[in-house]
């Protein structure tokens, strides 16, 4: 990575007095930088830090905004235990445990199957659209890029009725890959949109030599262009599956229960009973537990993926 | 934890007797100093199923667990096995939709129907529904025939969108008599669980508001004395007419009970898919609900009565209250308001389902423990008569009108089985286990979701042998049975389509109470969308709906 | 910063592979349409075959799609190489799509109530007319321009992270995670963790520091702006996080010499960064925006669950409005026409915005 280089070290030659102010705006400058950087950490983990901590309160350490577990209240394994994943519960048979592995297991295969589907579909029409130029009767690259946009546009909620009819004639609702299916939809434009911008800043000049060596374009794409592409299709592949892994519209319109997910599950942790503050919070932190872990292994993809294939 | 106290039952089970024969003797002595028990005399043997069951987990011991309620199924199986051969079901499946709030509703029913599953060899597939996707899910099911459930956990006012439909199986004789239907209060019998006079419905829950208050705050002599030297009218207490909360609301704002802020009666202005507006309807019905009279929301020809004086006085009183209320109160729905801010302090008066009572003892978010009391809706000096279009007095005094907001879950079976005798057979069998008599005093005292429904729930014996304090169940199920048995409760109309109307009106409410528009405009309002409303969903159907839901 | 296009070769094709191509596909199609035919015959009472669902239609729709992509080869080289890149998301896109839009549009024109007996009923502009006397609609149409308009402190906010993630620190990973988290928790565990908890106004650790900092009586959904203010906040720590991977990412791709450029000192870099860097990052800044105005323009979860719109409607979004009118009042028709009137308002606005912005892009570089 390029970023690295050194900021605002002040010029050898300068006079010894220039060169002291320097280091001292430096050395203000370096607090500055490090002081918005914990503010911000500060801002976007505590939110984080109060769902895991409520996970291990019990309802009157919620209500009385307790921070910090044995200081201020003795943590407990309620919320883990109402969802069968305590020590105590957890080799014990448990209806809980089983609805929530059943939900989980489906978040991941509806969330992976239909990132992979995506970017699989996505990266061919971004590719075609950042290489060809396309004449379908009246449809240009422009219409035809517009078309998958405004797929992102549109507000789910007009597709409801349609598609809560158009699975059941298809014998889809309730599957998994139904769901995969409407997930696809609603994130090929975004896999499209990211690709393209990938493809755009690879040099054709790399495919045109392969070309030339007698490569058909679809084996110059395989052999050569989906290699360089590969970081971006890491970012678009985990945004997606971001965005796949919390829906909750669809997935509670057109699932019952065999394909049902965990958004749903967290979402019915409220009602006319009050909220579970405790379950909700452990939903919560086991929900967003494996995207903490691919944000932590798989972070630099996307940043390096987002940066259109220059990145390096 | 809990696991371990289910084993340590287990262990017990040896030496049952010995355990029951104690208890007995511990809950004759309470009975015979507690002057407040309704019915004198245990109606149970004491290692009867009824006793045993009350016992698990047993009050103090955290809320129950799975184990819990597969024992509790299997315990109250005996109805079951007097109609069913072992095995008699093999091979039928079928499925089962409802809730799953808070991993309870379904889940426990799951646990339940697990012992019954085995039993009968049938076997359920499981639908499960977040409360806030309820109404929207059962509604285009209904509509677009994607109805693909056998057995369903529904509310009653829905029971206008299924019967015109005409899409539920008629209880079979067998079935009341297994459910003892006859014990069940009577407000819950037809025209209610019914349609169009057949009966549908396996109760398994009842719905009523009643007034939750806080011994504390009302028992505090520093608060009696500043009451008095204030110049408040009376003794101080908790109110027995709306026309005395704003006084009291007054009086309490900026007032502290050890030490904590204290508010006096707490609204819900803030939209909850439809279920606010019963609150306000709890605030509404001591002056709209004429006594002899059924119709309260609207006239027999659905003409709105939302904008008659009653209502828009209710409104009113919700806008002069807001700001003797908490900061935010604007954005407090029900759930706020009782599980946030009533149970764990804030606040000492509260409208809301027979919950609050058992949670407060059962439940592990609650923090006010049993300062508390309970009682039926306040009433009101004055009650509008709409016929005569004038507020009147009554000569009996105060005109009280309970709210039975919701009318209860229920189970219900889809006419889908009536084709196949078995099927049949097999989902009634299991709406009827988990509508059992036994069962049902367990549901009441145990968190579940479902309050006390039944005539024999009033039994404060077998409440004893969960742990509770004989005076404090006294209170709880004297307000609910007070309103239950009161002649002039308020029933809602089951008309298809109920929620629609219920929504509009939250909508419009919020405006008002956040000072968009006056009480009045804001009555006028609701009133106009609903007679669109009505118009839109046919009108002479509507109305004939009306007079079967209201059994007029 | 654009790879160039491909012409496609021109190439001597075979009669025969052309011929077959042809066939290929005017079999798949014909077969397609005798499928459909059938099974909308059989659907409408006229044949009994009896068919369970409309999976067969499904299946020879994907058999067809295959014929196309192979024929659009055998018959057109090369060229149909390279429209077989975009078929199939095209394809499917369309199968998505084309009986929820057209079913969709249906629905907008009637007035369909799931609760009403007697079915639904073609009711020409009546859906119209009624929008445009909703002050529901018009209420929400103007929050949302609101919204709309806090995608600009957002964007400033997310350059300013970008730019520290960028500049020369230590534990860089650290943050970098750390800041990208919010991106990952559900909007439903956002509203009640944050919006019902943390700012509850008795308990909640944000009110317990308002009171702290000397606001007496803190209420975050009471007044209007503050209200407002509140629900944008959730809604941007959410989506923070995925504006900085943009920017920082197109930080990260801005030319080795660009840099060195800017690493002036003191005093010039706040004009390097104008004169620079900021016109350099407008493309990925545009996209960025673009993108994050779409998906705020869908804000209803929040919404919904903390605050229902209020108080008195200041909070309210078309989002949310639409599901109460077609969740909680099975009002399926109209809530469909005002989805159908927002979404063409929402293509005008997003298109006027990408050729406004792409002028001033062309202005300023």
């Amino acid at each position: 990575m390029s970023a690295e280089v050194a900021n605002g070290v002040a010029p050898r030659n300068a006079p010894i007095s220039s060169r002291a102010a320097a280091t001292g705006a430096h050395i203000i400058e370096r607090v500055l930088i490090y002081a918005a950087l914990a503010l911000w950490t500060f801002i976007a983990l505590f939110p984080l830090y109060w769902t895991l901590s409520t996970s291990f309160k019990l309802g009157r350490d919620v209500t009385q905004g307790h921070l910090i577990p044995w200081l201020d209240f003795q943590p407990s394994w309620k919320g883990f235990q109402s969802l069968g994943l305590s020590p105590d519960t957890i080799f014990a048979h448990s209806n809980v445990r089983d609805e929530f592995l059943n939900k989980f297991f489906n978040s991941v295969i509806c969330s992976l199957g239909a990132s992979a589907l995506a970017v699989v579909i996505g990266s061919l029409a971004a590719y075609g659209l950042s290489r060809f130029d396309y004449k379908f009767g009246v449809w240009r690259n422009k219409d035809i890029s517009f078309f998958f946009l405004s797929q992102l546009i549109l507000p789910p909620v007009v597709l409801a009725m349609p598609f809560l009819i158009l699975y059941k004639e298809l014998a889809l609702l309730d599957t998994r890959i139904g769901l995969i299916l409407v997930y696809t939809l609603m994130v090929l434009p975004i896999v499209i949109w990211v690709m393209r911008d990938q493809f755009d800043t690879i040099p054709n000049e790399i495919e045109q030599a392969a070309l030339v060596d007698g490569c058909s374009i679809w084996g110059a794409f395989f052999r050569i262009v989906l290699p360089i592409a590969m970081p971006g299709m890491v970012a678009a592949f985990i945004l997606s599956i971001v965005l796949c892994w919390n829906e909750y519209f669809f997935a509670s319109l057109l699932t019952g229960f065999d394909a049902q997910t965990l958004p749903v599950m967290v979402a019915s942790q409220t009602g006319s009973q009050g909220i579970n503050w405790w379950t909700m919070a452990a939903l919560s932190t086991a929900a967003i537990a494996p995207l903490v872990l691919i944000g932590i292994f798989l972070e630099r993809y996307i940043v390096m993926g987002l940066t259109a294939g220059s990145g390096k | 934890m809990r696991l371990q106290v289910y084993e340590q039952l287990m262990a017990m089970q040896a030496s049952r007797r010995q355990l029951m024969k104690g208890a007995a003797g511990a809950a004759a002595a309470i009975a015979a100093n507690g002057s407040l028990a309704l019915s004198a005399t245990p109606a149970y043997a004491a290692d009867s199923i009824v006793a045993q069951i009350m016992k698990i987990p047993g009050a103090g011991n955290g809320s129950p667990t799975d184990a819990d309620w597969q024992k509790v199924g299997e315990l109250c199986l005996e109805p079951t096995k007097a109609t069913v051969q072992p095995g008699e079901f093999k091979g039928i499946e079928f499925s089962f939709m409802g809730l799953n709030n808070q991993n309870l509703h379904n889940f426990l029913f799951r646990g339940f129907l697990t012992p019954w599953e085995a039993y009968t060899g049938a076997k359920i597939k499981w639908i499960d529904l977040a409360q806030a996707d309820y109404n929207a899910r059962l509604q285009q099911s209904i509509a677009t025939g994607t109805v693909d459930f056998d057995i369903i956990e529904m509310g009653a006012p829905f029971e206008g969108d299924m019967g015109v439909k005409d899409l539920l199986s008629e209880m079979p004789d067998w079935v009341m008599k297994q459910i003892e239907f006859d014990d069940i209060v009577n407000y819950l019998k037809p025209p209610v669980g019914a349609w169009n006079g057949k009966i549908h419905r396996v109760t398994i829950d009842s719905d009523c508001h009643t007034m939750n208050i806080r011994t504390d705050v009302f028992s505090d002599p520093d608060l009696a004395k500043a009451w008095k030297d204030g110049g408040g009218k009376g003794d101080w207490g908790p109110p027995k007419t709306w026309q005395q909360v704003l006084p009291i609301n007054k009086f309490l704002k900026g007032k502290k009970v050890k030490g904590k802020d204290v508010y006096g009666f707490l609204d819900q202005p803030k939209p909850w898919g439809g279920f606010c507006f019963y609150f306000l309807c709890s605030r509404a019905t001591a002056y709209a609900k004429y006594p002899g009279e059924k119709n309260w929301l609207f006239d027999e020809n659905m003409k709105p009565q939302v904008n008659n004086p009653a209502f828009v006085r209710a409104i009113q009183d919700v806008i002069d209250c807001l700001p003797y209320e908490p900061a935010d109160q604007i954005n407090a729905d029900p759930g706020t308001t009782a599980f946030q801010q009533f149970l764990t302090g804030t606040g000492s008066l509260l409208e809301w389902w027979g919950d609050i009572g058992t949670v407060a003892k059962t439940s592990d978010t609650a923090t006010i423990g049993d300062a508390l009391s309970f009682d039926i809706l306040p009433g009101s000096d004055d009650v509008y008569n709409f016929r005569k279009g004038a507020w009147e007095k009554l000569a009996s005094g105060p005109n009280i009108a309970p709210n039975m907001a919701y009318l209860g879950w229920g189970i219900y079976v889809m006419k889908t089985v009536d084709a196949d005798s078995k099927r049949h057979k097999a989902a009634w069998s299991a709406a009827a286990h988990l509508g059992g008599k036994d069962l049902s005093m367990w549901t009441s005292a145990y968190p579940s979701g479902f309050q006390p429904y039944r005539k024999s729930h009033t039994n404060l014996d077998l409440w004893a042998l969960a742990g509770y304090d004989k005076k404090y169940i006294g209170s709880y199920m004297d307000s609910q049975s007070t309103s239950y048995n009161h002649p002039n409760s308020a029933i809602e109309p089951r008309i298809p389509g109920i929620f629609q109307y219920y929504s509009i009106a939250e909508d419009e409410l919020q405006k008002t109470f956040a000072g968009k528009e006056t009480a009045q405009q804001g009555a006028d309002n609701i009133a106009a969308a609903w007679e669109k409303l009505t118009d839109k969903l046919g009108r002479e159907n509507q109305v004939k709906y009306y007079r079967i839901a209201m059994g007029l | 910063m654009t790879g160039g296009k491909f012409e496609a070769a021109h190439e001597d094709l075979s009669e025969r592979r052309v011929r077959l191509g042809r066939w290929l596909f005017r079999l798949a199609t014909l077969l397609l349409i005798a499928v459909v035919a059938l099974q909308t015959l059989d659907a409408a009472g006229v044949l009994t075959i009896g068919f369970a669902n409309w999976r067969p239609v499904l299946y020879t729709y994907i058999f067809w799609g295959v014929a196309l992509g192979s024929s659009q080869i055998l018959t057109r080289g090369e060229a149909g190489q390279q429209a077989a890149f975009v078929l199939p998301a095209l394809l499917f896109t369309a199968a998505m799509v084309i009986f929820p839009t057209i079913f969709g549009l249906y629905i907008a024109f009637t007035d369909w109530n799931l609760n009403a007996q007697s079915g639904h009923h073609f009711n020409g502009f009546d859906n119209l007319r009624t929008l445009w006397g909703d002050s529901y609609f018009w209420n929400a149409l103007s929050n949302m321009a609101i919204y709309a308009l806090t995608v600009l402190v957002q964007y400033a906010i997310a350059f300013g992270l970008a730019l520290l993630l960028n500049a020369d620190i230590r534990a860089r990973k650290f943050f970098r995670v750390a800041f990208l988290l919010p991106f990952m928790l559900s909007p439903v565990a956002v509203s009640w963790m944050i919006g019902k908890s943390i700012m509850e106004n008795r308990f909640g650790p944000a009110a317990t520091f308002a009171r702290a900092i000397g606001w007496e009586n803190p209420a975050f959904f009471t007044s209007p702006w503050i209200a407002r203010t509140s629900i944008v906040i959730m809604d941007s720590w959410v989506w923070i996080p995925f504006i900085v991977i943009m920017l920082l990412a197109g930080l990260q791709a801005l030319p080795v010499d660009v840099k060195e450029a800017a690493k002036v000192d003191g005093a010039n870099r706040w004009q390097s960064f104008w004169e620079i860097t900021f016109p350099l990052m407008l493309p990925v800044s545009v996209t960025a925006i673009v993108l994050r105005v779409i998906f705020e323009l869908k804000l209803a979860d929040i919404v919904i669950n903390v605050t229902a719109g209020g108080p008195g409607g200041a909070t309210d979004t078309i989002s949310s409005f639409i599901y109460r009118e077609y969740r909680d009042r099975s009002n399926v028709g109209y809530a469909t026409m005002i989805a159908e009137v927002y979404l063409i308002i929402i293509i005008i606005f997003v298109t006027l915005l990408l050729k406004a912005l792409g002028r001033f892009m062309q202005k300023m570089t």
